[in-house]
């Protein structure tokens, strides 16, 4: 379980969480909102690049206590609105990159990097170096290096940005197939809905750095008060 | 406006407490005399500093080709008198080579460099100081040189103490380019705009400020600083062209000193770096590294500012 | 451990250069190319960081100073074989220059390169007020007119000897820092490079990692250093002025960070181009006014510098190729 409880972030005069509290407990959950909302927001505070107010714990451990780097090989894991792959590594060095920091034996990180690039279908590039990938392929491999090693806490930042469609779809089914893969949680940020709907089971919806709404997707979705968010629908007074 | 304040007390208070340690057994009128030339040369590396600092706000590039620009400005100044050329003119033809150059550059390297980050921006404005340097010493023979100003000779008296008119005018600049340029920056509109150019840059053009225009206006009046603080850097401390290109240095460190954004810190730290490292000269154990005064005073302040600050970003500012 | 086809041409050259130049080169050459070799060590040291991590030392030169000086100075005091005062001139070298940077290394890039700048210039006035240890008493270790000998090391004694003793220095900091770039700390290097965000999300400790890199660059110049004190004997302040560090740092940048043959084109353009001017009747000066522009050209249009260039005219795959 994900919990955060009233996470308080203030840049200044401005507010960009406020006492934003929610307890994911399904497999792959969503963040959404209108731009601006504090999605990111969220996610830097949880990576530590953010000082915040409140708690994150996860499966009981209280992850402020750990400096970012460390909770890399706690077993957090992130990817970024634009991919961040390192154009001088091949595919597999980059991968490489993430082993390198967790705990195990060479032998074990050999095969923890192969698991990640079979599951993402990337292996047959694996020599690949950084600048010669394309967009999806760039996704893929930040998707592979979040799943190294045997991560719990998975947060995936617009994974499909700059993606057709059937790349999407594709994407979306990889992260949905994560959590059959060992003991991670995902947590997804999107604009697409429909990615949204389709594999995450839980959604918090956030706007001007308020929870607006948490619970099923279906549910959330269905709300006049996330409607009246994203559409710019007055909410009618009772 | 506290900051301004309490800042001020913290220079002022550091120079005072240097001062009674290394003068206290000399005559007050020696000190004084320590303390108005440092004040002197404090405000030349000020006003690099503030020249520097706008530049880089509007624009993202800290030119480190300030000093070389300086330069070209008093040897033209010094050589157009040689001429024959009457002195206000040749001087005013000299300083006017600091914007032409600086301008020059803004409009017609910078801009095939705007993409990139201020780390390789600055060291680009290196290749553009070692062109004119280059050119500065093959066109003049190393032979020593003297710039002078009539106001070197005149003198008021201070508190007691015989000042220069240079150095007056000198300090005097400094504190109203200061106080002008912070008040066009608050109030003008050239200013908003030159103030939201360095909070966001691809905001304001999505916005329709005027990049261009307000980015020329900021090379060009830097580009004048650079070229005012190389003829005073010719009269009140050596005609030479090397030296001066490298006095970007110290103006660096004043730059520093007003963490890279304000004005008025620039100013104060520009000012005790100055004083400082003129009193040293009364040190018998620091004499012979009193130059090495504003390094110093800027690595503390660098220090001071990375206290308290957990990650860092490379890329974006 | 595979070896890329240029890393192979440079271990060719290297080897060459090893065994043959030394005999080759007569007299002032000598001294020559192995100033040059001094330099290129350094540039190597600025060269790499720059390039893999966009770390700016505009202080390279400066340091070189530092382990110049500390070699001269344990000579003169005990009596150590040369490796040891290399050794320990490039350790404290190395330490010093990680201190130096420290507190910019938390911020933005433009910070490291603007403390460097300060600490080129606070270097240049204490060379220039205390000057080099010549055999003299003190910490200092300045006499009035004492010169006591700079004992070389026992393999390279004699001019040629030495020559070739700095050369297989300067193979083995190659060799140090591409050990470093095909590890871990390539990895962590390259994840910096891209984004300080997403090497943190990924569990590299960034300030740890460029710490060290600062150290080792400082090794390197340190080591460059002490070079220079064994092959001349005696240093002078002039040698490393502010200027110098900041135009050996233009060169790196013209010559081409990435690579080692970029390391070899900076020292030469630095050490040999202006002599060599000089002799074609051609103003010094004037190289000043072309490396300025090269410069120029190299931020704007070749980032890979002339090595890069070079490399591209061979392979199609320059952008890549590592060595």
């Amino acid at each position: 379980m994900i919990a955060l409880e009233s996470l308080t972030v203030r840049f200044g005069g401005l507010v960009a969480l406020d006492t934003v509290s929610a307890s994911f407990t399904a497999p792959v959950s969503g963040i959404i909102g209108p731009n601006g909302a504090g999605k990111t927001t969220t996610m830097n505070v949880i990576s530590g690049f953010l000082t915040s107010a409140g708690s994150v714990t996860v499966d009981g451990t209280d992850l402020m206590r750990l400096a970012p780097h460390q909770r890399s090989r706690w077993g957090l894991r992130r990817s970024f609105q634009r991919e961040q792959i390192a154009d001088d590594l091949t595919v597999e060095e980059n991968l490489w990159a993430i082993a390198d920091n967790l705990s195990g034996s060479r032998a074990e990180k050999r095969a923890n990097i192969a698991t990640a690039l079979e599951f993402t279908g990337i292996t047959a590039i694996r020599t690949k170096p950084g600048a010669a990938l394309n967009t999806f392929e760039r996704r893929l491999c930040d998707l592979a290096r979040c799943i190294t090693g045997d991560p719990r806490l998975i947060m995936l930042d617009e994974p499909a940005g700059g993606l057709t469609v059937e790349e999407t779809a594709r994407l979306g089914g990889l992260i949905g197939a994560i959590p059959g893969l060992g003991r991670a949680q995902v947590l997804v940020i999107d604009h697409d809905v429909d990615l949204i709907q389709r594999i995450c089971a839980e959604t918090l919806v956030l706007d001007f750095g308020r929870r607006i709404a948490f619970g099923p997707t279906a549910a959330v979705l269905a709300d006049p008060a996330v409607k009246a968010a994203y559409l710019g629908i007055e909410v009618e007074h009772a | 406006m506290r900051d301004i304040a309490r800042n001020l007390a913290l220079w002022a208070g550091l120079v005072t407490v240097l001062a009674l340690a290394l003068g206290h057994d000399k005559p007050l009128n020696v000190l004084g005399l320590f303390i108005v030339s440092g004040l002197a040369v404090g405000s030349l590396y000020a006003l690099g500093g503030i020249g520097l600092v706008v530049l880089y706000r509007a624009t993202g590039v800290l030119n480190l080709a300030a000093g070389a620009i300086g330069a070209v400005a008093v040897m033209v100044a010094w050589q157009l008198v040689q001429w024959g050329v009457v002195a206000p003119l040749a001087w005013a033809l000299g300083l006017a080579f600091g914007p032409i150059l600086a301008t020059a550059y803004g409009r017609g390297i910078a801009p095939r460099m705007a993409w990139r980050e201020p780390v390789v921006k600055a060291v680009a404005s290196l290749g553009f100081a070692f062109v004119l340097l280059g050119l500065v010493s093959f066109l003049w023979s190393d032979d020593p040189r003297k710039f002078e100003l009539p106001t070197d000779k005149a003198a008021v008296v201070i508190l007691g103490l015989r000042v220069t008119v240079t150095r007056l005018l000198v300090v005097a600049a400094a504190i109203l380019l200061v106080i002008g340029i912070s008040a066009a920056l608050d109030r003008t509109r050239v200013g908003l705009q030159m103030r939201a150019l360095a909070n966001n840059r691809r905001l304001s053009s999505l916005i329709g400020i005027p990049i261009t225009r307000v980015e020329t206006l900021a090379w060009a009046l830097s580009g004048l600083l650079f070229g005012f603080t190389g003829l005073m850097f010719g009269d009140l401390v050596r005609l030479e062209p090397a030296v001066i290109t490298f006095l970007v240095i110290p103006c660096v460190a004043a730059a520093i000193a007003g963490r890279l954004q304000s004005l008025p810190d620039v100013l104060m730290g520009g000012l005790a770096m100055g004083v400082i490292e003129s009193l040293l000269t009364l040190s018998d154990t620091f004499k012979s590294v009193r130059p090495i005064a504003p390094f110093v005073i800027a690595a503390l302040v660098l220090l001071l500012m990375s206290r308290g600050r957990r990650l860092t970003f490379a890329g974006e500012d | 451990m595979q070896i890329t086809r240029s890393g192979l041409v440079g271990l060719i050259l290297a080897a060459l250069a090893i065994l043959v130049l030394p005999m080759l080169a007569g007299g002032q050459w000598l001294k020559i190319f192995t100033s040059t070799t001094a330099f290129a060590l350094a540039a190597m040291g600025a060269g790499f960081m720059y390039a893999r991590l966009g770390m700016v030392s505009l202080a390279q030169v400066g340091l070189m100073g530092i382990g110049g000086w500390v070699t001269l100075r344990l000579n003169h005091a005990f009596n150590l074989p040369f490796e040891a005062n290399l050794l320990i001139g490039a350790a404290m070298t190395s330490v010093l220059g990680m201190i130096l940077a420290l507190p910019a290394l938390r911020m933005r890039g433009l910070y490291l390169a603007l403390i460097t700048l300060m600490v080129a210039g606070g270097l240049e006035i204490i060379f220039t007020a205390y000057q080099f240890p010549n055999g003299g008493d003190g910490f200092w270790g300045v006499g009035t007119s004492f010169s006591a000998t700079m004992r070389r090391p026992f393999l390279g004694q004699t001019d040629a000897g030495f020559l070739r003793y700095a050369l297989v220095v300067a193979l083995l900091g190659f060799l140090l820092i591409e050990g470093h770039r095909r590890s871990a700390s390539g990895r962590a290097w390259a994840l910096i490079r891209r984004s300080e965000a997403a090497a943190l999300a990924s569990g590299v400790n960034v300030t740890l990692y460029k710490t060290w890199a600062f150290g080792l660059s400082g090794l390197l110049a340190g080591l460059g250093g002490g070079v220079l004190a064994g092959s001349l004997g005696l240093l002078d302040a002039s040698t490393f002025r502010a200027s110098e560090s900041v135009l050996l740092f233009a060169l790196v940048v013209v010559g081409g960070a990435r690579f080692w043959l970029g390391a070899v084109i900076t020292a030469v353009l630095y050490r040999v181009a202006p002599g060599l001017l000089n002799n074609w009747g051609v103003d010094a000066d004037l190289a000043l006014v072309f490396f300025g522009a090269a410069l120029l050209h190299a931020v704007i249009t070749a980032p890979d510098g002339l090595a890069g260039q070079i490399f591209g005219l061979f392979s199609k795959e320059a952008a890549h190729d590592r060595a």
